[in-house]
């Protein structure tokens, strides 16, 4: 005889309300995916350019630096952590590396420049992590520390102004067209390459939290840390590698902010930290860490960039963006907060 | 580490070496001598039972024999190998798996991860760039899952732990041990969040495992249940083993003496008698989902003990009475008057004081000092004239109450946390009585608690009902009812199936009005 008994009252006999709303519970990320449609048909509806191929390119476009960076934020979620750092690591690695590639070394290759962001972020990342393990601090004051230093650090010693002189390998890797298309009016909507990288970053996080140790082991330490350490699951190699992650993905990040720019300026991405981190909790993910996934981030980071770009289009003041975001957030934390009650 | 996973092939014929010896072993902690040369062994296919006093030294024991903690003197030996330092991973590796009291659950990761990872963490020395086998993950849990009586079900495997049941979990760790092919199974206090179906099953899950040659450890403080599962006894008090044996040879009162190093009372602890007129009367009180027309009365000075299996409604009706979970039908009035229950503060304003079920989680601020847990409930009432709390009252006031219940507390501005399961639990239970409660409602009053404690604890009941409080004691404990309560409530579905005079029925009848109305929804 089983000791386990099925079922409870959600399952069964229910009215279909109740089921639906129990099952969104359970699978956040529908969720997600549900506000999107709803606002891209009322969007749509209201204004028909919402479908316009150019538009929907320029979100694919808008959706790249935020992805990463919540996909870097994810990870550390997952295993309990909040970076607030990722902004200030992509400001540096993007600005340092551009003047310096552009005084000493204007034709070095793009692959090469990458690597250099992606090596210098997840330097930064290790420090984080290290000062977080050892520290036995949150990782939420630990890195609202880092990000006012490497921000301090960048504005003090490496620069303040706005520097356009962009090197044509960063540029034209901004430039290269993935695919190409007419449109109606007789203009031309592109996809740039680089939003590629977005879904090769996307794929490699996924692989990595679902089928490795080290992706159950961030669950796990997110879960509750201190049964994950009785358990042998080394809670330092867990959190330097969290960190050295997100600090690789906001170093890349930053690079192709330089690239669809054309201009790095010392000030930008400074402030999107919460944007972000609101991406990923629409998403699904709980702040208090422990869950979240990847496909939950990417339709997250697309519904705020949604809202951050058409709200326009429907004739809605632009200053009603954040508005609807606050709205969708209070909303979306409603619902999934009530698979912890039930 | 290396010669400890050899060891583990290496067949442990009978008159070769135990699977685990300890020789004097020594713990100190900033002063405490923890333990004061403990030597004991353990053979394999033995079930021992560890016992003793809450702060006796079987954690810190358990500890050094799963790896979380280091000895400071002593060797430890697994197949007559002296094992050095013996770490996490090491222990795993060597087949030593201990189910702690919270089990070790990830509670967000699902019942087959949680099942079989540890395995694949351990043959990979702890490293975690590696790849999950993904078939092996699934196949290793539902061999387990069979052998623990679960459903080796997708649908099951792939829920997470919180989703689950609490004597689920506990097989579910058990199943965890059987995955990593456990040579030692070490149980801290396993039965105390279960029922007495729920404990039979683990009872049986438990033998299967044995008849395997497989050695568990229980480390309890069940006298009673300890003695019907059988085996060899190891006894501790103030960090040194004191007895050993087979459990079967000695009686109840001789375990308890070497417990505690003193005589106790097994008999009934209910003497006095109950008063006339009625306390409390419920009528018809319902909460949906959980029970419903539940009605009784209660006299001055009465015990009611209330039981049932742990979907009978008797834990949501503890929490009703105390205006935790409102009941949404029914009346119920004190003295005569009706009250109505919508919040906690509505319960302790009507005279009831109320004592949860789990003392950590939902009853005690734990980093906070014993004294502030004792008045916390009464702050209106010591509040001075600028409506500050005025600490000389509290403290004046929570020295009375630890005096009245011996609570043993070095200062009563230290955290709770510092002191023993039993002094935290007399700890609720003066937060209870300093607001003066007409009806005491007591869920669970004994569970986590020594031997020695309960005795304390059962006659600070029988003096609190002799001065004219009724009391509802709430419990999974038979025995506890029987030697408390004047009658005893069966609940089962969420109603009052049976209702007992305690001086009058025996366990086994009262087990059986327990378990009879078994719910259906049961999977094969």
């Amino acid at each position: 005889m089983s000791d386990f008994t099925w079922g409870n009252s959600t399952s069964e006999g229910a009215a279909w309300p109740k089921r639906i709303v129990a099952w969104l519970v359970r699978h956040p990320p529908a969720f997600t995916l549900i506000l999107i449609v709803l606002v891209s048909v009322i969007v749509g509806a209201i204004s028909p350019e919402f479908w316009q191929i150019s538009n929907i390119f320029d979100m694919a476009r808008a959706s790249v630096v935020t992805g990463m960076f919540g996909l870097g934020f994810l990870m550390i979620l997952a295993a309990g952590g909040i970076d607030m750092s990722f902004t200030a690591i992509a400001a540096l690695v993007m600005y340092w590396i551009t003047t310096a590639v552009a005084a000493y070394m204007p034709s070095m290759p793009m692959p090469l420049i990458l690597l250099m962001a992606a090596a210098g972020g997840t330097l930064l990342g290790v420090c984080n992590g290290l000062l977080v393990h050892y520290l036995r601090a949150p990782a939420l004051i630990v890195t609202i520390g880092t990000q006012y230093v490497i921000r301090g650090f960048l504005l003090t010693f490496i620069g303040t102004e706005l520097f356009v002189n962009v090197p044509t390998s960063i540029e034209s890797f901004g430039k290269y067209e993935l695919w190409q298309v007419e449109t109606d009016s007789g203009s031309i909507a592109v996809l740039p390459a680089y939003v590629l990288v977005l879904v090769v970053a996307a794929i490699v996080t996924w692989w990595i939290l679902n089928r490795t140790l080290m992706g159950r082991a961030i669950f796990a330490i997110g879960g509750n840390s201190s049964i994950a350490e009785r358990l042998g699951y080394d809670l330092r190699k867990v959190h330097v590698f969290i960190f050295a992650y997100a600090g690789l993905l906001a170093g890349v990040a930053g690079m192709l902010h330089v690239s669809s720019n054309r201009l790095a300026n010392p000030f930008d991405l400074s402030g999107s930290e919460l944007g972000v981190i609101a991406a990923v909790v629409l998403g699904g993910a709980r702040i208090t860490g422990g869950s979240g996934t990847v496909i939950g981030t990417i339709l997250g980071v697309i519904l705020v960039t949604l809202v951050n770009n058409v709200l326009i289009l429907a004739g809605i003041p632009s200053s009603w963006q954040t508005f609807v975001v606050g709205c969708f957030i209070i909303l979306a934390g409603t619902v999934f907060a009530s698979r912890e009650r039930t | 580490m290396e010669s400890s996973k050899s060891s583990q092939f290496s067949p442990t014929a009978a008159g070769g070496p135990p699977f685990l010896e300890l020789r004097g072993i020594h713990k100190r902690f900033a002063g405490v001598h923890a333990l004061r040369g403990v030597s004991t062994s353990i053979e394999a296919g033995q079930i021992y039972h560890l016992m003793g006093e809450n702060g006796c030294g079987k954690s810190t024991l358990i500890k050094i024999i799963s790896g979380a903690q280091p000895a400071d003197e002593g060797s430890i030996l697994i197949g007559g190998k002296e094992v050095t330092a013996l770490s996490p991973i090491g222990a795993l590796s060597a087949g030593i798996e201990t189910v702690y009291q919270d089990l070790s659950l990830l509670p967000n990761l699902s019942v087959a991860e949680n099942i079989s990872l540890t395995q694949q963490l351990v043959e990979s020395g702890g490293k975690l760039a590696r790849r999950i086998d993904r078939a092996r993950l699934i196949s290793t849990a539902v061999k387990a899952l069979e052998a623990v009586n679960l459903p080796a079900d997708p649908r099951f495997w792939s829920l997470a732990i919180e989703e689950l049941p609490i004597a689920t979990r506990q097989l579910v760790a058990i199943a965890r041990a059987i995955a990593t092919d456990a040579k030692l199974v070490i149980m801290d206090e396993p039965t105390s969040a279960l029922t007495k179906r729920e404990i039979d099953n683990l009872i049986s899950v438990v033998g299967r495992l044995r008849a395997n040659g497989v050695a568990v450890l229980f480390v309890t403080h069940k006298l009673d249940e300890s003695k019907s599962i059988g085996g060899q006894f190891i006894i501790m008090r103030d960090g040194q083993k004191v007895m050993e044996g087979d459990i079967k040879d000695h009686s109840k009162s001789e375990l308890s003496y070497w417990m505690t190093g003193r005589q106790l009372d097994v008999a009934r602890y209910r003497r006095a008698e109950r008063g006339a007129d009625n306390l409390l009367t419920v009528n018809g009180l319902s909460r949906s989902q959980a029970f419903s027309n539940v009605s009784f009365s209660l006299a001055h000075g009465e015990i009611l003990g209330v039981t049932g299996l742990l979907d009978s409604g008797r834990n949501e009706l503890a929490r009703a009475l105390a205006g935790i979970t409102p009941a949404d039908g029914g009346t119920l009035m004190i003295n005569g008057e009706a009250v109505a229950l919508r919040r906690p503060i509505d319960a302790i304003n009507a005279g009831i004081g109320y004592v949860p079920e789990d003392r950590l989680s939902e009853g005690l601020f734990l980093e906070k000092p014993i004294r502030t847990n004792i008045v916390v409930e009464i702050l209106d009432r010591i509040k001075n004239r600028w409506g500050a709390i005025d600490e000389t009252r509290s403290r004046n006031l929570s020295k009375d109450i630890a005096a009245d219940l011996q609570i043993v507390a070095a200062n009563l501005d230290n955290p709770v946390q510092s002191l023993s399961g039993g002094n935290q639990q007399r700890v609720l239970i003066g937060r209870g009585l300093m607001i003066k409660p007409k009806l005491f409602v007591l869920h669970g009053p004994t569970v986590g608690v020594d031997v020695g404690s309960k005795d304390t604890i059962f006659r600070i009941i029988q003096k609190l009902a002799a001065d004219g409080m009724g009391v509802i004691i709430v419990s999974d404990d038979l025995p506890e009812l029987l030697q408390n309560c004047d009658r005893i409530m069966v609940m089962s579905k969420g109603t009052i199936a049976k209702v007992f005079d305690a001086e009058h029925v025996d366990e086994d009848t009262l087990y059986h009005a327990l378990v009879t109305d078994e719910p259906s929804r049961t999977l094969s």
